[in-house]
């Protein structure tokens, strides 16, 4: 069976209804994004007529003579009923509505949403909105995010899809999306504001089933439809990682919620319960969810839970010691020949436990001699590696040229902590423009790996080979 | 009577509660093992049940006035002969002589063990789900509980158990007997399904505490609440 948003998504024409002439109005805004980048047809609806982007503007979307397969309203709230009446007439199935003013501002919205709501069982409509940001696949060229690009920065093709009831944080998150590491992160973006009727349950059920998708990041304030929603989740989880926020936790956040898109909360011990049940890793930060994208989308899963650190700098090595317990993972044991190995290689005052720690005397290169010797030790699953770069005689280059080789072997997940200020900036930098997964401090960098782990525990407690997840392209 | 029945009976009495031996019929028709008990309505009656039983045993005053029982002195334990189960039930006739009494549910105490709990609630978006925690009585202080949908396979029950903080209760600690994991995800799996195939009457039930020692694992005391 088809899902319901597979509708949107597989296109071959797309309408704009209230494509506006005046420059960055929403209107405007999506009118331009279908007709630069959406290789099928756009019409573009205005009652005024005339033309923009050099495209015709039909005065209303009747006249459009071909079919098409689905449109976007973006008019005034209390026009939306008309327009999506004639969507309905003319015969277009699938229809976006971004405008907000609907169940979310109270009364007057609620009868204008039932109406909608009305429109839509007439025609037998799928309908993503009111209040949302829609959607946005940069490899297929749909784009009905009505932000300008000068302001909400586009991320390029990649494996993370997203759904988000909130269409701020779509927006937001999409925008930092677009300015981590390459840019390249987003297959499928789904913000469906007051789901009067696509909602997450249909979202997950797409970019669960879709196979350019390879993680799925998820921001929610309440579930339409939560049973299903979290029986779906149980089923993908298994093919690939869903991780996000279920906001609303506090009674304080339930009311902020009923007053945003009309959410509202129901206990989070439950939430909490089914979430980590189904598979749906749960971050609470905004920090965390952007660090699960680095982790997620540029390292393999690791095979177990044993850690290795290496650091320059002893109290970041013991605060991601510290880190490693919190996480429920465990500090390696080196197996006796890399443990021989690291005795040999360094000096008698470098620390050659776990963590390894190489002093304020460290070179780029025993970094590197470190990261040989760990990275291929069996009884090591996953690194660390912190670098407090203000010490002397570690040149820098170098160490981002290992850290860098080291975290694009793919094999077990290479998680680096860049700490302190300018000089560990550039070096972040430098590592982010190619992927390299690397954080400010050490326990988000451990965080993130632990999160890697908790999803392997996953699959194996339900009987699913780590390896048999791949979630890079 | 069979559940539905149950229930609707006490609709038709405008209670919103099942007495604790009608919460008991209820799981005894789920087929879960309870302790041995009697509603009874005379004294002698009362002695000979615990007799029948065999001591120590528990008297507990049946009435729709009385919801707390403990907090009310409604329920009294370790009964240890035919005196003390004389002078407890004509104590409770004299104490409670005001409320209305359906009976006093003579009862065969349950020997120590682990305290648990085993719940359901009706939640505004996931409908009937189940708690599973440890403390009985002390839960709420305690907050160790684990939630999952009704109705809950024998699997997931399973997993469910072993999410609890205090799970190293379970194993046997410092001397108490194990907890039999294959009777405890038994017991899960049948209240989920009573919780789910009632969704209509059941609002929140309580089994509450279920001891757990070296005999098996007993609901010592239940409370369902209609909807």
């Amino acid at each position: 069976m088809t899902a319901r948003l597979e509708n949107f998504f597989n296109i071959k024409s797309f309408c704009v209804v209230g494509a506006s002439t005046t420059p960055n109005k929403p209107g405007n805004v999506v009118a331009y994004n279908f007709v630069n980048s959406f290789p099928g047809k756009t019409f573009l609806v205005n009652p005024r007529g005339g033309e923009l982007y050099g495209n015709k503007l039909y005065q209303s979307v009747l006249d459009v003579e071909d079919d098409i397969d689905a449109a976007c309203i973006i008019v005034p709230a209390k026009y939306a009923p008309q327009a999506l009446e004639q969507c309905g007439e003319k015969g277009i199935k699938n229809i976006i509505v971004t405008t907000g003013g609907f169940s979310e501002i109270g009364e007057e919205g609620i009868i204008l949403q039932n109406q909608m709501y009305e429109i839509m069982k007439k025609y037998n409509l799928n309908v993503i909105g009111p209040n949302c940001l829609g959607i946005y696949s940069p490899a297929l060229g749909i784009d009905t995010m009505f932000l300008p690009d000068s302001k909400l920065k586009r991320p390029k093709s990649g494996p993370v899809s997203i759904f988000t009831q909130s269409g701020a944080f779509g927006a937001a998150f999409i925008d930092q999306l677009s300015g981590l590491g390459t840019g390249q992160w987003v297959s499928k973006f789904v913000s469906y504001g007051n789901a009067s009727d696509i909602n997450e349950t249909d979202s997950l059920e797409y970019i669960g089933g879709d196979s350019d998708t390879k993680m799925i990041i998820i921001y929610l304030e309440d579930f339409k439809n939560g049973r299903k929603f979290m029986e779906t989740a149980r089923k993908v989880s298994l093919k690939k990682p869903i991780m996000g926020i279920k906001a609303n936790r506090t009674e304080t956040g339930a009311k902020a919620g009923a007053s945003h898109t009309a959410a509202l909360s129901s206990n989070d011990a439950i939430v909490d319960d089914l979430l980590d049940e189904a598979g749906i890793l749960r971050v609470i930060t905004w920090d965390e969810l952007a660090d699960c994208v680095l982790a997620f989308g540029t390292q393999p899963l690791p095979l177990g839970d044993r850690v290795a650190i290496i650091t320059d700098g002893g109290g970041a090595g013991v605060m991601a010691s510290d880190m490693v317990s919190d996480c429920n993972l465990k500090l390696a044991e080196f197996s006796t020949d890399v443990q021989k190995k690291l005795d040999e290689t360094f000096p008698i005052f470098y620390s050659t436990g776990n963590p390894v720690d190489l002093t304020g005397s460290a070179t780029a290169e025993d970094y590197r001699d470190a990261f040989e010797a760990v990275y291929n030790d069996p009884n090591v699953d996953a690194i660390v590696n912190l670098n407090i770069p203000c010490i002397p005689d570690l040149d820098i280059n170098d160490y981002v040229k290992y850290t860098s080789e080291f975290a694009q072997k793919k094999k077990k997940p290479f998680v680096t902590a860049l700490i302190g200020g300018e000089e560990g900036t550039k070096a972040t930098n430098k590592l982010l423009a190619k992927d390299i997964p690397v954080f400010p401090s050490p326990g988000r960098a451990v965080r993130a790996l632990g999160m890697l782990v908790d999803y392997t525990k996953y699959l194996r407690k339900h009987g699913v080979d780590p390896k048999s997840i791949h979630l890079e392209d | 009577m069979n559940n539905r029945e149950l229930f609707e009976k006490t609709k038709q009495e405008n209670r919103s509660w099942l007495l604790e031996h009608e919460a008991k019929q209820v799981l005894q028709n789920m087929n879960i093992l309870i302790p041995p008990s009697k509603l009874v309505l005379k004294e002698v009656e009362a002695i000979e049940s615990a007799k029948e039983f065999g001591f120590p045993v528990v008297l507990k005053l049946m009435s729709k006035d009385v919801m707390h029982k403990t907090d009310s002195g409604a329920v009294v334990i370790s009964l240890s002969n035919e005196q003390e189960v004389k002078e407890t039930y004509v104590d409770f006739m004299r104490r409670f002589d005001n409320v209305d009494i359906a009976g006093v549910l003579v009862e065969k105490m349950v020997k120590k063990g682990l305290e648990l709990i085993i719940g359901t609630s009706t939640d505004s978006t996931f409908g009937p789900v189940i708690l599973f925690g440890v403390g009985g009585v002390l839960v709420e202080a305690i907050k160790d509980v684990v939630f999952r949908m009704c109705p809950v396979t024998k699997e997931q029950a399973l997993g469910a158990i072993e999410e609890i903080k205090a799970k190293i209760l379970l194993e046997g600690f410092r001397g108490q007997p194990k907890v039999n994991k294959d009777q405890l995800s038994d017991l899960l799996v049948k209240i989920s399904q009573l919780a789910w195939e009632n969704k209509d009457f059941i609002a929140e039930m309580d089994i509450n505490p279920i001891i757990a020692n070296e005999d098996g694992i007993f609901p010592v005391d239940a409370r369902i609440i209609l909807k």
